[in-house]
């Protein structure tokens, strides 16, 4: 059993750097450190190439950090990759299935290549099959199913090794309605369970029903850490989208006077009617 | 690296590879029954063609007749079904009949019915006026080389005239009580040796080697872009760099995945061509000279496994580079189908050569193995050379696995950087 008090995922001051030809050094993360624990959902917030991405990937080990460091249930991403992704699992637009593998085969592989007990492999590829309705269609090729069976799919391909640690990047891009809700039902009861939930989006509203705690990434840095409620305090703004904002313009320098915090607050101006470039 | 999970990888790659039509086709179907199909059709294309050919009636002008003396050739022309003679009247020698070839200037219509293919050829009998034999004579044909009945016309022509001579030889020399020795000069015997065997050994040499060697690169060509470029298009990359399993672990499934089906292609072309052999071409030479037996040496058989394994551990290291950068599948078959037109010069190489294995020919990539399998159906087991084959050979595939694992350690790789080239990555990366 998980302590809750403990990180299963601790980032310290990462960083990522991309070498450009027309652009040279992008600081694509530039010195973020976050905690995240047990049964919470934690948001990673920001524009499109704000830096939710690379975090993710660097966290999930696709890629190695410049600098910095981070855990994920204890493990460092730099020195035991293989540990880290057996504790997680990642879900993304660009994570695709195998197109000639069925619905059951492809849990069933997902569940043996992360080193889920061998002879739990059936079960637990049956207890999926049920949970995610998947069994009128378990047969049946993915590249012949609907997107809204494939994202079932794909969602039980990400949990099926059981990980304490899930990954979700803009897990609803490209989703209609009722897969984008039927994605934050699947996320809270995850949490429920325990899981520690990394969820990045860009959209406001579902980062504030479902997470627990918010990270504003802009240009690779984090901006403000905190509760909804902490960062409504911080910029005495009631809705996300202008919490937000706000930050984005004091960190780009167009709120007069006003700087961020150590503890995320705006101070020393006011933001509000600032011109946006 | 864990090997069970390389079992799991790999069983999933060749799963998914055997619900692929483009990859059942090219890795087991066409080495399957291509060659049945193939030899089948070539061998009745070409009876039928025979047949047609040898169905036409050559029709010959005679513009000058041969002298009355030698009316039996004009007789042995005439009695032939497959020659008509024309421009000849029927009374024989040294006569016309007023067809076109008896108007003033006979030679020029006759020459000008040729070329528009009313007629097949023309014949001329000329006089030499020799001292020792007064009635020698030559003849003179004219004949279109670009049309086969045409050539079939001379060819008729041709044997009538040499049967003819020599029976008139005969009967010149009896009369002048000349023996066989004494009027047969320098004259040139050809014996054929070789057993029925030897020129099935001879045939299935040249060909098997040929057609296995193509036949892996064939296999592993289709596999390597989509294990590679394939996954990268269907956007599996991500999703597979984020399994617990180690990217060793990943590549080395995939490689054998695709060596795999690059063995089985070679290994399924073999068996096929000979079965192809026995049951097709066998029994269409049966009613003709050709008496040819095909079998190969029971040792030929390692030798050939061997070299097809060597092989396919190449070309997969060498393609799977190439098309781990292409971005899509097109890309992928375009990087690597000039390599893949690369690997015949080679194989012709070996293929064709008089040579047998030696030190210097064994350190010839491709050719080495093509010409190791050659010598092993002829019979001829070289060992040493064969050891020397098969060790460059996986020298190069254990450099090439080395580059490979260099490429790896390249994160922008992984990514899909270099504009999806190879050749890009390795002005950037490993000479710059």
């Amino acid at each position: 059993m998980t302590d809750p008090s403990r990180p299963t995922v601790s980032v310290s001051d990462l960083r990522k750097t991309f070498y450009d030809e027309s652009r040279g050094e992008v600081h694509a993360v530039d010195g973020v450190t976050f905690d995240c624990f047990p049964g919470e959902v934690f948001g990673l917030l920001g524009a499109n190439g704000a830096g939710k991405t690379t975090t993710l990937r660097m966290l999930s080990t696709i890629l190695k950090p410049t600098g910095g460091s981070a855990t994920v249930m204890g493990h460092d991403i730099a020195q035991e990759p293989e540990a880290v992704r057996k504790s997680l699992g990642f879900y993304s637009a660009s994570t695709a299935l195998y197109p000639r593998l069925t619905a059951r085969e492809t849990i069933d592989f997902f569940t043996r290549i992360n080193g889920f007990p061998k002879e739990l492999v059936d079960a637990r590829v049956a207890d999926l099959v049920d949970r995610f309705g998947i069994s009128e269609y378990e047969n049946g090729r993915v590249d012949k199913l609907s997107s809204g069976m494939k994202q079932k799919v794909s969602i039980a391909r990400t949990v099926a090794h059981d990980p304490p640690v899930l990954i979700f990047d803009e897990p609803t891009v490209g989703l209609d309605v009722m897969n984008a809700l039927e994605m934050v039902k699947v996320v809270r009861e995850l949490k429920a369970e325990g899981k520690t939930i990394l969820y990045s989006s860009h959209i406001m509203s579902e980062v504030e029903k479902l997470c627990d705690r918010i990270g504003i990434l802009h240009r690779g840095r984090l901006l403000a850490l905190g509760t909804l409620g902490q960062l409504r305090d911080a910029t005495g703004r009631h809705y996300l989208e202008d919490v937000f904002l706000d930050y984005v313009k004091v960190a780009e320098g167009i709120a007069g006077d006003a700087e961020i915090g150590p503890m995320g607050e705006l101070e020393g101006g006011k933001v509000e009617g600032a011109p946006i470039p | 690296m864990h090997w069970s999970q390389v079992s799991i990888l790999y069983r999933r790659e060749l799963r998914s590879a055997l619900r692929e039509r483009t990859i059942v086709v090219n890795g087991i179907l066409i080495p399957i029954f291509m060659y049945p199909i193939m030899l089948w059709a070539m061998f009745t294309g070409m009876t039928f063609v025979q047949g047609i050919n040898e169905g036409f009636v050559s029709r010959v002008a005679v513009e000058t007749p041969p002298a009355a003396v030698h009316s039996a050739l004009l007789d042995s022309l005439r009695a032939r079904d497959d020659v008509e003679l024309l421009g000849l009247a029927q009374g024989g020698a040294g006569e016309s009949d007023g067809a076109p070839g008896a108007s003033e200037s006979p030679g020029a219509d006759w020459l000008q019915a040729l070329a528009e293919g009313d007629i097949d050829a023309t014949v001329s009998f000329r006089p030499l006026n020799g001292d020792a034999l007064p009635e020698n004579f030559a003849v003179d044909v004219q004949y279109d080389r670009a049309e086969e009945r045409s050539r079939r016309a001379e060819f008729r022509i041709r044997d009538i005239v040499s049967d003819y001579r020599t029976d008139w030889l005969a009967s010149e020399a009896e009369s002048r009580e000349l023996n066989e020795a004494d009027r047969t000069v320098f004259a040139v015997k050809v014996e054929n040796v070789s057993t029925s065997e030897d020129i099935g050994q001879l045939l299935l040499s040249q060909m098997l080697s040929f057609f296995l060697v193509v036949m892996v690169a064939l296999g592993c060509f289709i596999p390597s872009i989509d294990t590679t470029a394939g996954e990268r298009e269907r956007s599996t990359w991500e999703t597979l760099m984020t399994v617990s399993a180690s990217r060793a672990s990943i590549v080395t499934a995939k490689y054998l995945y695709v060596a795999t089906l690059g063995i089985v292609a070679g290994l399924l072309n073999v068996v096929a061509m000979m079965v192809s052999m026995g049951a097709v071409v066998r029994p269409l030479l049966a009613g003709t000279n050709d008496a040819i037996t095909f079998t190969i040496p029971w040792l030929a058989a390692p030798v050939m496994l061997a070299g097809a394994i060597a092989l396919a551990l190449l070309f997969s290291a060498a393609m799977m580079i190439l098309a781990a950068f292409a971005r899509s599948f097109k890309d992928g078959q375009a990087m690597i189908t000039p390599v893949y037109w690369l690997v015949f010069i080679p194989i012709l190489l070996g293929n064709q050569t008089d040579v047998n294995l030696s030190l210097g020919s064994a350190l010839i990539p491709i050719g080495n193995v093509t010409m190791m399998i050659r010598d092993a159906i002829s019979g001829v087991f070289l060992w040493q050379w064969i050891a020397v084959t098969l060790l460059f050979t996986l020298t190069l595939v254990a450099l090439l696995l080395l580059l490979a694992r260099q490429i790896l350690t390249f994160e922008d790789f992984l990514m899909g950087a270099f504009d999806g080239s190879f050749w890009r990555f390795a002005k950037e990366k490993l000479f710059a």
